[in-house]
């Protein structure tokens, strides 16, 4: 977290729940809402690390599964009643052309980075309705609006995300419950780094395509935090169904010639 | 023949995307007239209405309009493709810079719709030059990519206001290969190298040619766009379909 940040506790007494609450951008949302004063619910299938432990409660959800979005709202309801915000931060990546891609595969990813965000936010609206009130924030990213080479499935599932995240908005915008997406472009992460995986001299790619950048940085996990707060809470109140890009400036460019 | 007994305008015909607009016109059997800033130029074909007028002037575009009332009676295609382009960032940018570039791009395209607008048949077709750079940026281009966001503002308004008894669209070109391109990458630390990694993020494996957005041009211009209006079409070999980074990086 950025050493001069100021917690105005804006979040205060809400409920929140991150799917993806264990992994990279998931825990720096997790802590930041902690920080902003929410009970904070890491819902994850991988483990919850020790660091996260003062900032959220675990539960182990798999969002592919409608019986575990059913048991992850059941017990929401029971501690708290009702929820606030639920991000849908949960995704994985395969780098793949769609040739190369199998069925099981493409099944894989969409079930995750779409199905899981129907999923948990179906089970998650009327709990916000309890409320009267709530912010959904789903993860697009600019590959749902443009494409890199050989990541075809994941490029679909963030434009299904994307109109996703319209259509909740036009549904449930009269509830007052928000829906907005955020797209990010590239940010350090684990997901990240298993991108640069299996690319010869590494050390100078990560420097070449960290040039790319307007800002000449990667994102970090807390820069999403930031407009996920902003997002989750009534300074946001009358964005809905909006994409938010957030990527250093990367996509604003036809072309970095200042390398 | 789709442009048969067609009259057509294509401004800053004499080079470049505007002279293959003007090239494909005439073989479609269209009457062209086009315009520029210079005399008539020595090597241009007879068959090329030529008219001295600068876009950025109004009183000039209401005389070209007067020589294509007296002439031809009506106008069916108008191409408004004149645009300069200037190197610069914002802050480098002079005031002589902006009345040159926002008057040729921007009030250029305003004045001769206005003026030849009320000239056109029912059933006319505006085409205006836009650009990708008109919603991603290019580096060193500050005015140009604004006044090419302006055109596509406009294209939607002319589109919007004066249907059904004109069209009005946008072309919006990626590279194509012009002197205007060269004079673009010229702004990069290494003209080459930005060169190279431009090709090799086209998806078309090459840069574009004028002759290939006067082949969209034409489809505009044609029938087969009856239903086509306030629109703009990139044609950029799909280089805007790509993130910025170098496919060749990985």
């Amino acid at each position: 977290m950025d050493a001069e940040k100021i917690f105005t506790e804006h979040l205060k007494g809400r409920v929140a729940v991150v799917t993806g609450g264990c992994g990279g951008i998931g825990q720096a949302i997790c802590r930041r809402f902690a920080s902003e004063g929410a009970q904070v619910i890491a819902a994850d299938v991988a483990p919850m690390p020790e660091a996260l432990q003062s900032s959220a409660q675990y539960f182990n959800h798999d969002v592919t599964s409608e019986q575990s979005a059913q048991d992850l709202m059941a017990f929401v309801e029971q501690q708290f009643g009702h929820l606030d915000v639920l991000v849908n931060a949960a995704g994985i990546e395969i780098e793949k052309t769609i040739e190369e891609t199998t069925l099981d595969e493409w099944q894989r990813i969409f079930s995750i980075n779409v199905t899981g965000t129907f999923l948990t936010s179906k089970y998650g609206v009327p709990l916000m309705r309890k409320k009267g009130a709530g912010s959904i924030i789903n993860f697009g990213s600019y590959d749902g609006f443009i494409a890199d080479p050989s990541l075809a499935a994941y490029c679909a599932t963030k434009g299904a995300v994307h109109a996703l995240t319209k259509a909740m908005a036009c549904d449930y915008g009269k509830e007052n419950i928000r829906v907005n997406a955020i797209c990010p472009g590239f940010v350090a992460t684990p997901m990240l780094e298993s991108f640069f995986g299996d690319s010869g001299d590494i050390e100078s790619l990560k420097q070449q395509v960290r040039d790319i950048h307007p800002l000449r940085r990667y994102g970090t996990p807390d820069d999403m935090a930031n407009l996920v707060n902003w997002l989750a809470g009534d300074e946001a109140r009358y964005a809905s169904g909006a994409l938010w890009v957030l990527d250093g400036g990367l996509t604003a460019q036809v072309q970095q010639m200042r390398l | 023949m789709q442009l048969s007994g067609k009259v057509a305008l294509v401004t800053g015909g004499r080079q470049g995307i505007g002279a293959a607009i003007v090239e494909r016109f005439l073989l479609e059997g269209a009457k062209v007239v086009t315009c520029g800033r210079g005399a008539r130029p020595s090597d241009m074909a007879s068959n090329i209405d030529w008219v001295q007028a600068d876009v950025s002037c109004s009183g000039q575009m209401e005389l070209l309009k007067d020589h294509v009332v007296t002439h031809y009676g009506a106008l069916d295609v108008l191409v408004n493709n004149a645009g300069v382009q200037i190197e610069k960032t914002l802050v480098d940018t002079s005031d002589d810079d902006w009345d040159v570039l926002m008057g040729a791009n921007a009030k250029g395209v305003f004045n001769a719709v206005r003026s030849l607008l009320p000239i056109m048949a029912s059933g006319g077709s505006i085409i205006n030059m836009g650009s990708v750079s008109g919603n991603a940026a290019d580096p060193g281009l500050a005015l140009y990519n604004a006044s090419k966001a302006f055109v596509h503002g406009l294209t939607r308004s002319v589109a919007v206001d004066h249907g059904p008894s004109v069209r009005c669209n946008a072309i919006c070109p990626g590279w194509i290969m012009t002197a205007m391109a060269d004079s673009a990458f010229a702004v990069a630390e290494d003209p080459a190298a930005a060169k190279q990694d431009a090709l090799v993020r086209h998806p078309a494996g090459r840069f574009g040619t004028p002759a290939d957005i006067a082949n969209m041009a034409l489809w505009l211009a044609s029938n087969e766009s009856q239903f086509v209006t306030g629109q703009l079409f990139t044609v950029d070999g799909g280089l805007t379909a790509a993130s910025p980074l170098n496919p060749s990086l990985f």
